[in-house]
This record gives structure tokens, sequence and C-alpha cells, in this order.
């Protein structure tokens, strides 16, 4: 590169590619609208969350406390009492309120561990792109940690620490952290390649800017969308181990644990293991849906 | 090809270190004194004292961790905390059933999966291929102990009066086989989501190509076409997926052996777990990080024969 070429980079502004290109921006909720499966998703995914948070408000019921009315089947089964909506479980809890506190903890458990395990992974995939140096040494240590499976790690935690949401939450957000770290890797290589970065550097811009404003800004949607993706997986393995009686304790409702704790009365009341499972069914279902119509909209390269 | 062997071999002794190291710590950082757990609750302090030396406990971190490398190389695991068994004879009679409903189930999913992926490339766009995407998406998305309770419901109870409890017996008994129905067919279901969605985008990145053209102007009919020069091509990145999803696999295992109470690594590791029974969930993790390993060491040698692109 030639002075005269550097220069007039330099005088381009900061962050060339994102704002280079204005009608892809512009347009790309509109084609996500266009996915009726997508909306679809979105919505009941939003109503679910929405539904969780304000649980303490839209619950007909104490979750917690145990009444006369057992094994009551939903309003829709014979049998059913309109006061409790989806029924009641083995100790008389009214099964909606259960299940809107237990979204709450199911939801709480997968963002949570998404979150930090997508966070450290995706630095770690991106350093090991920015410093080249450092690149053989992290992914070698990123395909150790890929030999420890989310389950399996998860039932090590709970053997040291003992039954409870935390030592799933942790076990979740570390065996997110490889597969984050390989593919923000994989985005990463790609943007070092671009010109700009070459721009950025003969112009004489620290490590720290060069990462942050050319190379974070760059690859950081297309991280998003595979956080997301992964967002629904995380929750059946948390819901999984919850369900062996490794995660959330009781009273605390979880959906996976209300799934489990109905398996015994399987045989004359199945709605008290079903319509939690339906619901974990749900999330992750939308969770799926809405993340690959965001990617096929937003980034199709990871289409892989 | 041999260097690849080798190479990958090489490669897995880091992390088979890795997962020895990670082993040995689990015991360490398990709360309570193990000296003091061998000796009972109402042991007097000079008793608690001699097993702490007896068991090299007094002795430097790096020292007990040589000791233990020792005793793993011989093949000794130590004792159960609960049934006094040694740990890896306890191990040694649950690995049988795991693998077996590991084979049974791959036996029937991986076949129906890539039928399914190949006929919804074959028609892609059509409504059999979004049916079976469809079909594929919430397949991934079913919580396992869901199928697990759903079967036992339905085909175990309601249908067919399947068995559902334990293992029958031998595989080549009629009991066995009726035994590993139900599980088999739970933990494969969520194994065809991701084989068909794999096949059905790795056949029609191969339809794609020259040589696919060049059969078709051979003559050669569709249906050759496809499954000679296709589906061929299109498996070797099904092969790789199987690694990948070995982990996923391994873990559905261990929640399918708990329903239908089969006897594997997977229920005794989440059994040991719930028990405190340390020596035993230590051992029956390194076991299944160990498969982890394995499995993945055979994905990758079956690729480089699979696809002679990789071998050099």
């Amino acid at each position: 590169m030639t002075l005269a070429e550097a220069s007039s980079v330099a005088a381009a502004p900061a962050v060339p590619p994102e704002d280079a290109a204005p009608p892809r921006r512009k347009s790309w909720f509109r084609r996500l609208l266009r996915d009726k499966a997508a909306v679809v998703a979105m919505s009941v995914l939003g109503i679910i969350i929405l539904g969780a948070i304000f649980a303490p408000l839209l619950a007909t019921h104490d979750p917690y406390v145990n009444s006369r009315s057992v094994m009551t089947p939903p309003v829709w089964q014979a049998g059913g009492e309109a006061e409790h909506l989806l029924g009641t479980d083995g100790q008389g809890r009214d099964i909606f309120s259960r299940i809107l506190y237990g979204s709450r903890l199911t939801l709480l458990i997968g963002l949570i561990s998404v979150g930090v395990g997508g966070f450290i992974g995706s630095m770690i995939g991106l350093l090991s792109a920015f410093y080249t140096r450092l690149d053989a040494w992290l992914m070698r240590l990123m395909d150790m940690m890929l030999s420890f499976p989310a389950i399996l790690l998860g039932l090590a935690l709970v053997a040291v620490m003992g039954q409870g949401a935390v030592p799933v939450i942790i076990a979740l957000a570390i065996s997110s952290i490889p597969d984050c770290a390989r593919i923000s890797r994989g985005i990463a290589v790609g943007v070092m390649k671009m010109e700009f970065i070459e721009a950025g550097r003969a112009v004489g811009l620290s490590d720290r800017d060069l990462f942050r404003k050319y190379l974070l800004r760059n690859c950081i949607s297309s991280i998003m969308i595979f956080i997301s993706l992964r967002f629904g997986q995380v929750i059946l393995i948390g819901a999984a181990l919850s369900f062996l009686g490794l995660g959330a304790r009781p009273p605390m409702a979880e959906l996976g644990m209300m799934a489990s704790q109905g398996r015994d009365y399987l045989l004359f009341a199945p709605h008290i293991a079903v319509i939690p499972s339906v619901v974990i069914f749900i999330i992750v279902l939308c969770a799926n849906v809405a993340g690959d119509a965001l990617r096929d909209v937003l980034d199709p390269r990871l289409q892989a | 090809m041999i260097s690849t062997i080798t190479d990958r071999l090489l490669l897995s002794i880091p992390v088979l270190f890795g997962v020895l190291l990670f082993g040995f710590l689990l015991l360490q950082l398990v709360p309570g004194d193990p000296a003091q757990v061998v000796a009972g609750p109402m042991a007097a302090p000079d008793v608690v004292e001699a097993i702490r030396v007896q068991m090299g406990l007094d002795q430097p971190m790096i020292y007990q961790f040589w000791a233990y490398l020792e005793r793993m190389a011989q093949g000794d695991m130590g004792r159960s905390m609960i049934s006094n068994k040694a740990v890896t004879e306890e191990l040694w009679s649950a690995i049988g059933p795991t693998v077996e409903l590991m084979v049974a189930c791959l036996f029937w999913s991986v076949p129906l999966g890539i039928g399914m992926g190949t006929l919804a490339a074959v028609l892609r766009g059509s409504l059999v291929d979004r049916f079976i995407m469809g079909l594929s998406v919430a397949g991934v998305s079913l919580p396992i102990f869901f199928i697990g309770l759903l079967a036992v419901q339905y085909f175990g109870v309601l249908w067919f009066n399947l068995p559902f409890i334990g293992r029958g017996g031998p595989l080549w008994s009629a009991d066995g086989l009726m035994h590993l129905i139900l599980p088999a067919v739970s933990l494969g279901a969520i194994m065809i989501g991701p084989v068909a969605r794999m096949t059905r985008s790795s056949v029609l990145e191969v339809l794609k190509l020259d040589h696919v053209r060049t059969a078709r102007a051979k003559g050669l009919t569709e249906t050759q076409v496809i499954l000679r020069h296709g589906l061929r091509n299109a498996l070797i990145p099904v092969v790789t997926l199987i690694g990948l999803q070995a982990g996923y696999l391994l873990g559905g295992a261990v929640v399918t052996e708990t329903i239908f109470s089969w006897p594997g690594i997977g229920r005794l590791t989440v059994g040991a777990i719930l028990s405190s029974d340390f020596t035993v969930a230590q051992g029956a993790i390194l076991v299944f990080a160990l498969a982890f390993i394995i499995i993945n060491l055979i994905v990758d040698v079956l690729y480089s024969l699979l696809d002679p692109r990789v071998r050099r």
C-alpha cells in the first residue's frame, strides 16, 4: 500500500463496512416480518417471556402452596375446574402458576449461561483471530474443553457443588464457550483479512482501537445470531439436568423438574408431566425458528 | 493415511491428560475430608490421621496426582463408597448396556435421518421438503425426557405393552430385544432431526457439482444419479456430524437410561451423584469423557478414509 492510498483510507470514516450498507440495515426487519413462521415464533416467545417476567401479577395461586384438589385435570378435560386453568399437580399446587414461575427460572438459567458463555467464548475467538500467536494455544484449549459435553460437566459440577441452579448455570456457560469461540474465530478470521484492517494498522491505530472499532463491530451481529441459536440447546440441557434431579431444588419451580415430578403420576394424571414438557418444547422450538430466520435474513453465510 | 491417525492419536494425549486432571480435581474439590468419610463420623482423631497417611492425603498435591495417575494406569479407581465394590467392576458391568443402547439407537435413526434428508433435498421446495424440515426442527426442540415419557405412556402402557423397565437380558434373547426397543426409539428420536438437516444441505451442495451433471448427461436415471453420485459424496459431512453430536447423544443416554432404568453408565453416574458416591461418580465421568474422545477419534479416522482430499 502506498502512502497516498493510506492517507485516503485514513480520511474514510472509522467504521467502514457497517455504515457502508444502509439499504440492508433498513430492510432486514421488514424481510424478517415477511417470514410468517418467524413472526409467530417470536410472538409466542415474547408472550412466554412476558408471562415469566410478570409471573407474580399473572399467577392465580401461590405456586408453592398445596391445596386439597390434587391431580385435577386441566379445565378443558372432564373433571377440570375453572379455578385451576391447567389443573393441579400431585401435591395440589396450581400448575398454571407454577408454569409461570417455572419458566422464569428456566429462561433465566438459559439467558445467564448463554450470555456469560457466549461473551467469554466470543472474546476468546476474537482474540485468537486478532493475535495469531495465541491462536494455536487457544484453539487447542477449546478442543480440550469440547471433550467435556455439557451434560457431563453439569454432572461433575453438581457432584462437587451439590444440587442447585448455580452449578447448572456454570456448567452450561462453560460448555457454551468452545462452540462460541470456534464460530466467532471463524467469523473474525474472515474480517481480519479485509483491507480496512490493514488500513487501520497502516494509519497507526492502537491494537485496542483496531480490536474494538474495526474487528468487534464487524463481527458482533454474526456472533449474536449464533449465540441466539445456542439458547434453545442450553435450555434443553438445563431442563434435562433438572429432570434428573440435579438442577434447581424443590420447592423452587423449574419446568424440567416439574416434568420429572409428574413422572410418578404419568398413568393417572399425565398432564402434570406433559404440560411443563410442552412449554419447554414451545420455548425451544420458537427460539430455534426465530434464530434460523434471523440468521437467514442477517447473515446467510453462517448457514453451514 | 497412517500419519493422519498418528497425528490424531498424539493430539488426544493432552486431552486425555486434561481429562485425568479434571477427574483428580473433582475428588479434591468434593466437600468434606475424604479420610473422615472413610473412617466414619465417630472415629477418633488418631484413627482419621492414620487413614490420612495410609491414603497418602498428607503428601503434597503433586505427589498425590502422580500416585493417582499410577493407580489409573493400573486400572485401579478405588472402591465404591456405598457398595464397597471396585469401581472398575461397577463400570465394567454398566458399559455393555450403554454401548448396546447407543448402537441400537444409531442403527435405526441414522439411516432414517439420511433417507428423510435426501428426500427433502431431492424434492426441494415441495410440501414434502417443508414437512420433513418442520419435523426435524421440532425434533431438535423436543426435550429428550418428554420423548421418553411419551414412549412409556403410549407404547409402553396404552397401545403396545412394550416393556419399559430395565434390561431384559442378553441382546440375543427375545426379552432382551423387546426391552431395548423403547429406550432405543426414544434416544434415536433426538438424532433424526440433526442428521436429516445435515443430509439435506449436503446433498443439495453435491447435486450442484460437475460430476453430477456428467452423470445426468451420461443418461443415468435420476435415482442412480442421486444414490450413486450424490448421496455417496454427501454422506461425508454426515459422518462428522455424528462425532459432533456424540456429546449430545451421551447426554441423551443419561436421561434415557434414567427414565427406563437401563443399567448403563448414565444411570450409574446419576445414582452415584445423588447418593454422594464420589469414587463411582468420578470413574463414570472419566469413562464418559473417554468415550467422547474415542468416538471423535473414530470419526476423524473414518473421515480421512472416506474423503481422499483430507489425506495428505
